[in-house]
C-alpha cells in the first residue's frame, strides 16, 4: 500500500506538468493565431506597464492641488502645446480636474487600481467559488443541495443590485465594494467547478485513485481541480472584465472609491454633472474604463477558443 | 412536461424563501436610522423615538420577519416610511417605468442585434463581419453610465438645433398631459379595485397608454424621450445578442443539412430564413432571457442618468434613505420576476429543443 | 413567426411616428370641487395646555371671532412673526383637514388660498399647477405652472439651454459663468443666508485641547476654498451668522489665514508632527455647500501642507452622518452647514451652541450658552446686541467649529421670463413671473416633492411647492426675508411679546370656494401642537417645523 502511494506520488508530478506543458504550448500558439486576443494582450501589457511605471510616467502629483503653483483654473481644458496650446501655458494633455489636479496623471494611476481591482476580486471569487462547488459536487447530497440552493439565491438578484445592497451594509469604500463584487461573482465560478467536479468525479482515474486510498483534498486537488482549470482561467479572464465595470458603476454611484482616490468610475461619477461644461472629465476615464475591460473582453474569448478542444479544428 | 414544470416551480420555492430572508436581512443590518434618514437633520430625538415605535422598529427581529413573511404571503409588502404610501402603490407607480424601459432597450437590441449576427455569419469574415465584432467587442466593454452620459452630450448638445436634437432626461415634455385610457374610453371603473390596478399599471407605460387612447402627440413625445435610455441600455443586450446570432448562424450554416439544402438547388435566401436562421434562433432565446434580467441592474444607472423615477431609481434612493419597506419589496419582486424568467427560459429552450430531455 | 412580430412592431410604430404629427391635446381638470364636503359656520374655539411645564412656547391659541386670531406664548418671543410666517404654518379649510384625517389626500391635492391650486401631480414626472381665478390677490400672471424635477445639475441646465424649462434651481458654481454669458438667460444670484463650517467634537482628543482647535482654525486658507469651489455670491465667512441677519456679525471677525502661527500653535499643544483624523461629511449638495466633495479634497489637501495633518475622508450616508453628528459620535471633523429657517439669530446660533443644542461639539461653553440665554429673552435688536457680541466673541475664543463659507447660490431663468427672481429662503413666487406669450411656465428643481401637505414636511422642494398653493398669516417678502402680512391684515402684540393678536383679511377664498376664518386657522394649528389630537397625523406624523421652531408637542408621547 504505501508502495503504491509512493509510485503515484513520483509519477504524478511528471504526469501533470508535461500535460500542462503542451496544453500551455498548444494554447499559447493558437492564441497567437487569434488577431482579437493578440489586440487585447497588447492593451493589457501597455495598461500593465503603465500602472506599474504611473509614478514616473505621471507629469505630477496626483492628489496635490495645482492652486497657487500653477496659474490653472478647475476644470480648464486639455492644454497640448503640440496643438497649438500656448507655450506659456502649462501643458496639462487631459486638462484640469475639478479639484486644479491633472487629469492625465490621475488617469494614469487609476489604471493601478483597476487592475488591481479586477485580479482581486476575481482571485478572492475563484478561491471561494472553487471550494464551494468542488464541496458540492465532490460531497454531493445535502451539503451539493444547500450550497447551490444559497448560489441560486445570489443569482436571483441582478449582480449590481446586490453588490449595492451588500455596499450599503458594509458602508461605502473601495474595500467593501471589493468584497461586494466579489461575492455577488462567487456562483459563477462555484457553477463551473461543480459542472466540472461532476463530470469527472466517477471517471476511472479518479476511482482508481479513491481506490488506491488518495485522501479527499489530495484527490480533489490532485485529480480533479486541475479539469476545472481552463473553463475557470476563461470565465475568470472575462470576469476581470464584468468586476472592473461593477466596481466602476459602484464609485460612480459613489459607494466604491472614496476621495481624493484616482479611480476612473469615481472620477467619472464625481464630474458628471460637469458632462456639458468639462465634457473632458467625463470622456477620458469612461474611454480608460471601456479600454480596459474591452482588453480582458477579447483576451477571454480568445482563451476561449483556443482553449476549447472542439474548435481545434477550426484554428 | 407538465412534470417537469412542476418539478422546476417546486425546485424554486427554497430559492424563494432564500430571497425572502436575504432581502429582509438585508434591510435590517442596513446601518443608520431611518428616522433621521427620512426627516431629516431637524427631527429630535422624541419624534424620532415615536416614529420607530409606530412602525415596529422596536419589536425583536424575529418577530418582524415573522409579521414580514405573513404580509408577503397576502400580497402586502408593507409601507414606505418615505411616501408614506402602500408600497404596492408604489409599484403600480414606478414598475410600468422599468418595464417600458426595458422592454424598449431590448426591442432596440433585438431589431439591431439580430440581423446583424445573421449578416456577418452569411458574410463570414467581410468587412460587415468585421465591423459587427468589433462594434460588439466595445458595446459589452462601454460602462453603461458614460454611454448615457456620451449620448445625452451628443444628442442633446452637440446636435442641438438639428431634426436628431433629443431630450436628456424625463418621459414626457412639460405641459404634455397623459390621459389614462380607461378614461378615454369611459370604463367605469372603482378606483382601489384589482382591476383598476391593472389598467392603471399599463397607463403608466406612456408608450402603450397612448397608443391605447390614440393619442399620437403624446406617443411622440413619449418615442423621442425614450429612444437615448433605451440605446444606452441596450447596447450591452445588443452586442450580446449579435455575437449569439453569428456564432450559432455560423454553426448551423456548417451542418449538413444546409449544404443539403443547398445542393437541393433552394435560393440562399430561402436556405437561410427558413432552415438556418429558425435553428440558430435556439440559443438566442437564452442570450434574450437572460439580458432581460441583465437590464434590470442595468436600469439602476440608466435611470440615475436619464433622470427616470423607475424601479432602479427608487431602490437606490430607498436604500441610501433606509427606506426598508422598499428595499424588500422591490429586491423581492425583481428576484421574483428574476426567478420566474429563469424559469420560462428553461421551459422553451426544453420547449424549443426536443433533443433536451425533460428528465 | 419572430418576423411576423417584427413586422407587426415596425408597423405600429412606423404608423405611430408617421400619425404623430398630428393629434389632440389633453382634457382640461376643472377647479377643485371635493364631493361630500360641506362648509359648516364659524364658531369661537379656544385650545389652552393647562400649564407651560410642558416644554413648548404656546401656552393657548383661540378664534376670538370670524377674523381675529390669538396666541398666547409662555415665554416671549420677539422672533414670533418670523416664525409664524413660515410655510408650514399654512392655513386650510377646517372641514378639509377634518374630512382627510390631515393625511392620505390631502398629501397630494392641498387645498389653500393661494395664487395657484393643484391641477395633477402625475407622480415621478411632474407637478402641474393652474391659476386660480378668485385669488384674494393679484392673480398669477401664467395660467399653467409646472414643476418638473432632476437631481443633475447639468441636466437641469440643458433643459434650460434647450428651452424646455423656463427657469431653474441651482446650477453648478461652474455654469453661472456660462448663463451669464448667454444673451438668452439670465442667473439670479441668491443671497447666502446660510453658513458652512468645519465642525469638531471637544470630547474627543486632540480637539479636547482649545490651542489645536484654534491652530486648524488659523491653518486653513478659507479664502482659498471660496474662490475655488464655491460661486459667485459667495463670502469667505467672519461670522457664524450671515450679516444679513440682525446682529449677525456683530462681535470680532475670525481668524486671518496664518500657517505659521498655526503650526507654532500646534506644536505648542504637543503636535509639532500634525496627527492623523478623519474627515467625516455626507455627499448632498446644498446651497451652503455646492461641490461637497471638491470642498472635502481641498480641506484634506490643506490640512496635510499647511499643518501636517492627515485626515482621511469618510463619506457617510446622509441620515447617518447627521445622526452621529447629533449624537456627538464623530471624532474627526466634519463639514456641515445650516440654513435659515427664518431670518433670526436663535435660529442659527442657540440651535448650534444654546443651553439646548445636540452633543454636536461636545461640551457646551457657559460663555457662550448664558448670553444667548440673554439675548433670546430681549425683544429689541439694540437690546439683544452687546449679548451677541459677547457669544459671538467666546464662539471665536472656543472654537466649537470654523464658519468657512456663506454659500451663494442662484437660480437662473429664460432672458425673457419678467418677474424673474430668487429668494434667499429658497421660496420663489411664480405668480409674478410670466413670459410675453406663454400661458405656461416650466421650472425645473433638484427633487420631487414629497407631498403637498407641508406642515410635515421639512425639505425645500416640497415647501416651494407648497408655498404656490398655500399661505399663512404672515409671508416673507418676495426675494426677501422682511415679513409681511398675507392672511392677516394686521398684527399686534403685547408689551412683553407674550400675546399676538392677528385680524384676518376679510372674504379670502380657499381653492374650493370656501371662505377663511379664524377657526380655520386655528385648526390648522392645534393639529400640529397637539400630539394627541386626532388629525394629528400628516405624512410622517414628525411635524419637525413645529417642535423644530415652538418646542416639545402638547401632550407628547411620554418616553
Amino acid at each position: 500500500m504505501t508502495q503504491a502511494t509512493q509510485s503515484v506520488t513520483v509519477l504524478d508530478p511528471e504526469g501533470i506538468s508535461l500535460k500542462s506543458v503542451s496544453l500551455w504550448n498548444i494554447t499559447l500558439r493558437r492564441l497567437r493565431r487569434r488577431k482579437s486576443a493578440i489586440i487585447g494582450l497588447t492593451i493589457l501589457s501597455i495598461l500593465t506597464f503603465i500602472a506599474l511605471t504611473a509614478q514616473w510616467l505621471a507629469p505630477y502629483d496626483p492628489y496635490t492641488p495645482l492652486i497657487g503653483i500653477e496659474e490653472v483654473k478647475a476644470r480648464e481644458a486639455p492644454c497640448i502645446h503640440l496643438l497649438g496650446c500656448p507655450e506659456t501655458k502649462p501643458q496639462h494633455i487631459l486638462g484640469i480636474d475639478g479639484n486644479v489636479r491633472d487629469q492625465f496623471s490621475r488617469l494614469l494611476y487609476g489604471a493601478r487600481l483597476s487592475l488591481m481591482i479586477g485580479f482581486s476580486t476575481v482571485t478572492f471569487a475563484i478561491v471561494i467559488g472553487t471550494v464551494l462547488g468542488a464541496l458540492g459536487g465532490y460531497l454531493g447530497g445535502w451539503v451539493d443541495n444547500v450550497i447551490m440552493r444559497f448560489m441560486d439565491v445570489l443569482l436571483a438578484f441582478p449582480s449590481l443590485l446586490l453588490a449595492i445592497a451588500i455596499v450599503t451594509v458594509l458602508g461605502p469604500g473601495l474595500i467593501n465594494a471589493l468584497l461586494a463584487i466579489g461575492i455577488v461573482s462567487i456562483p459563477a465560478y462555484a457553477r463551473v467547478v461543480r459542472a466540472s467536479v461532476l463530470s469527472v468525479r466517477e471517471m476511472d482515474y479518479v476511482s482508481a485513485s479513491r481506490a488506491l486510498g488518495g485522501s479527499m483534498t489530495q484527490i480533489l486537488f490532485r485529480r480533479i481541480l486541475p479539469n476545472a482549470l481552463t473553463p475557470l482561467i476563461v470565465q475568470g479572464t472575462l470576469g476581470i472584465a464584468t468586476a472592473i465595470l461593477d466596481a466602476a458603476a459602484l464609485s460612480f454611484l459613489g459607494l466604491g472609491a472614496q476621495p481624493p482616490t484616482p479611480e476612473w468610475g469615481s472620477m467619472l461619477g464625481a464630474e458628471r454633472n460637469q458632462v456639458f461644461t468639462a465634457p473632458h472629465l467625463v470622456f477620458f476615464p469612461g474611454i480608460a474604463i471601456a479600454l480596459t475591460v474591452l482588453a480582458f473582453n477579447l483576451l477571454g474569448d480568445g482563451l476561449r477558443d483556443a482553449l476549447d478542444p472542439r474548435l481545434a479544428h477550426v484554428s | 412536461m407538465t412534470t417537469y414544470i412542476l418539478r422546476r416551480l417546486l425546485s424554486s420555492i427554497p430559492v424563494l424563501l432564500g430571497i425572502l430572508f436575504v432581502t429582509f436581512a438585508l434591510g435590517r443590518w442596513i446601518p443608520g436610522d431611518p428616522c433621521r434618514a427620512i426627516l431629516g437633520e431637524k427631527a429630535t430625538d422624541a419624534v424620532c423615538n415615536d416614529f420607530i415605535h409606530r412602525h415596529g422598529l422596536d419589536r425583536p427581529i424575529p418577530v418582524q420577519f415573522g409579521y414580514y413573511i405573513r404580509e408577503v404571503a397576502q400580497g402586502d409588502f408593507g409601507r414606505s416610511f418615505r411616501f408614506s404610501k402602500s408600497v404596492n402603490e408604489l409599484l403600480v407607480e414606478r414598475l410600468p417605468i422599468t418595464i417600458e424601459l426595458s422592454f424598449a432597450a431590448l426591442f432596440v437590441s433585438i431589431i439591431v442585434g439580430i440581423p446583424l449576427g445573421v449578416i456577418s455569419a452569411v458574410r463570414h469574415n467581410s468587412w460587415v463581419d468585421v465591423l459587427t465584432m468589433l462594434w460588439a467587442n466595445i458595446g459589452v466593454s462601454m460602462p453603461v453610465f458614460w454611454l448615457g452620459l456620451m449620448l445625452a452630450y451628443i444628442f442633446a448638445l452637440a446636435l442641438k438645433d438639428t431634426p436628431f436634437q433629443l431630450p436628456p432626461s424625463g418621459r414626457l415634455s412639460p405641459g404634455v398631459l397623459t390621459v389614462p385610457f380607461y378614461e378615454v374610453w369611459n370604463l367605469p371603473l372603482q378606483p382601489g379595485s384589482f382591476l383598476y390596478g391593472v389598467l392603471d399599471f399599463i397607463a403608466r407605460m406612456n408608450i402603450l397608454n397612448s397608443l391605447l387612447s390614440l393619442n399620437f402627440e403624446v406617443l411622440r413625445d413619449a418615442v423621442r424621450h425614450l429612444i437615448l435610455p433605451a440605446l444606452a441600455l441596450g447596447t450591452i443586450p445588443m452586442a450580446l445578442i449579435a455575437r449569439m446570432a453569428r456564432s450559432s448562424m455560423l454553426e448551423v450554416l456548417g451542418q449538413d443539412y444546409i449544404r443539403t439544402a443547398r445542393a437541393k438547388g433552394l435560393r440562399q435566401r430561402v436556405v437561410i430564413m427558413k432552415h438556418a436562421f429558425r435553428n440558430a434562433l435556439l440559443p438566442l432565446v437564452t442570450v434574450i432571457g437572460l439580458s432581460l434580467g441583465g437590464l434590470l441592474g442595468g436600469a439602476v444607472l440608466t435611470e440615475t442618468v436619464f433622470n427616470l423615477s423607475g424601479v432602479g431609481r427608487i431602490l437606490y434612493d430607498a436604500i441610501t434613505a433606509r427606506d426598508y419597506g422598499i428595499v424588500q419589496a422591490f429586491t423581492v419582486v425583481i428576484a421574483i420576476f428574476f426567478v420566474i424568467l429563469n424559469l420560462l427560459v428553461d421551459i422553451s429552450y426544453a420547449y424549443l429543443d426536443p433533443r433536451i430531455r425533460l428528465d | 413567426m419572430k418576423r411576423n412580430l417584427f413586422a407587426i412592431l415596425s408597423v405600429m410604430v412606423l404608423a405611430s411616428l408617421m400619425l404623430a404629427a398630428c393629434g389632440g391635446g389633453g382634457a382640461q381638470p376643472a377647479a377643485i370641487t371635493i364631493e361630500g364636503l360641506e362648509e359648516k359656520d364659524f364658531a369661537p374655539v379656544k385650545y389652552e395646555a393647562p400649564n407651560c411645564e410642558y416644554g413648548g412656547e404656546f401656552k393657548s391659541m383661540e378664534a376670538v371671532d370670524e377674523n381675529t386670531v390669538r396666541f398666547t406664548l409662555c415665554v416671549p418671543d420677539p422672533a414670533f412673526p418670523s416664525k409664524i410666517a413660515f410655510s408650514a404654518f399654512a392655513v386650510q379649510p377646517k372641514e378639509y383637514l377634518e374630512f382627510t384625517g390631515a393625511t392620505g389626500s390631502i398629501l397630494e391635492k392641498p387645498i389653500g388660498t393661494g395664487p395657484y391650486y393643484v391641477a395633477q401631480w402625475e407622480r415621478g414626472n411632474q407637478l402641474v399647477f393652474k391659476r386660480f381665478d378668485a385669488y384674494w390677490g393679484e392673480k398669477a400672471k401664467t395660467e399653467t405652472l409646472v414643476f418638473r424635477w432632476g437631481s443633475e445639475s447639468a441636466q437641469r441646465l440643458l433643459e434650460l439651454q434647450s428651452g424646455t424649462v423656463d427657469g431653474i434651481d441651482n446650477p453648478a458654481p461652474d455654469d453661472f459663468a456660462v448663463i451669464e454669458a448667454d444673451p438668452n438667460l439670465q442667473l439670479k444670484p441668491r443671497p447666502a443666508l446660510n453658513i458652512f463650517y468645519i465642525g469638531m467634537n471637544n470630547t474627543y482628543p486632540p480637539f479636547d485641547d482649545e490651542r489645536v482647535r484654534q491652530a486648524i482654525a488659523m491653518g486653513i486658507d478659507r479664502q482659498r476654498i471660496v474662490d475655488n469651489f464655491y460661486p459667485a455670491g459667495s463670502e469667505v465667512a467672519t461670522h457664524f451668522t450671515p450679516c444679513a441677519i440682525p446682529n449677525g456679525c456683530v462681535g470680532d471677525p475670525w481668524y486671518e489665514f496664518n500657517p505659521e502661527a498655526a503650526r507654532a500653535l500646534l506644536a505648542e499643544a504637543g503636535f509639532p508632527d500634525g496627527f492623523k483624523t478623519k474627515l467625516y461629511y455626507r455627499d448632498v449638495v446644498r446651497g451652503y455647500l455646492p461641490q461637497v466633495s471638491n470642498v472635502a479634497q481641498d480641506i484634506q489637501a490643506q490640512l496635510k501642507a499647511n499643518l501636517n495633518i492627515d485626515a482621511e475622508i469618510e463619506v457617510q450616508e446622509s441620515g447617518t452622518f447627521l445622526d452621529n453628528a447629533d449624537s456627538g459620535k464623530l471624532d474627526g471633523l466634519h463639514l456641515l452647514g445650516w440654513g435659515a429657517d427664518y431670518p433670526d439669530q436663535t435660529n442659527f446660533l442657540d440651535y448650534h451652541f444654546g443651553a439646548g443644542a445636540s452633543k454636536q461639539f461636545g461640551n457646551k461653553f457657559p460663555d457662550i450658552t448664558e448670553n444667548l440665554a440673554k439675548a433670546a429673552q430681549l425683544a429689541s435688536d439694540a437690546e439683544r446686541e452687546p449679548y451677541y457680541v459677547a457669544a459671538n466673541n467666546a464662539i471665536r475664543q472656543h472654537v466649537p467649529m470654523i464658519p468657512v463659507a456663506h454659500g451663494g447660490s442662484a437660480t437662473a431663468f429664460k432672458a425673457s421670463v419678467e418677474g424673474a427672481h430668487s429668494s434667499p429662503l429658497g421660496n420663489e413666487n411664480f405668480a409674478v413671473m410670466s413670459i410675453a406669450g406663454q400661458d405656461t411656465f416650466v421650472w425645473m428643481q433638484n427633487a420631487e416633492p414629497i407631498s403637498l401637505y407641508c406642515a410635515d414636511e421639512t425639505d425645500g422642494e416640497s415647501l416651494r411647492a407648497c408655498e404656490q398653493v398655500t399661505q399663512s398669516l404672515l409671508g416673507y417678502q418676495i426675494a426677501g426675508t422682511a415679513v409681511e402680512p398675507v392672511l392677516a391684515e394686521s398684527y399686534e402684540a403685547n408689551e412683553d411679546l407674550t400675546v399676538w393678536t392677528f385680524k384676518l383679511r376679510p372674504n379670502i377664498k380657499f381653492h374650493n370656494g370656501f371662505t377663511l376664518d379664524a377657526a380655520d386657522v386655528v385648526e390648522s394649528l392645534v393639529l400640529q401642537w397637539d400630539a394627541a389630537h386626532p388629525l394629528h397625523k400628516g405624512n410622517t406624523g414628525a411635524f419637525s417645523y413645529w417642535s423644530g421652531l415652538f418646542g416639545t408637542f402638547l401632550n407628547a408621547p411620554a418616553e
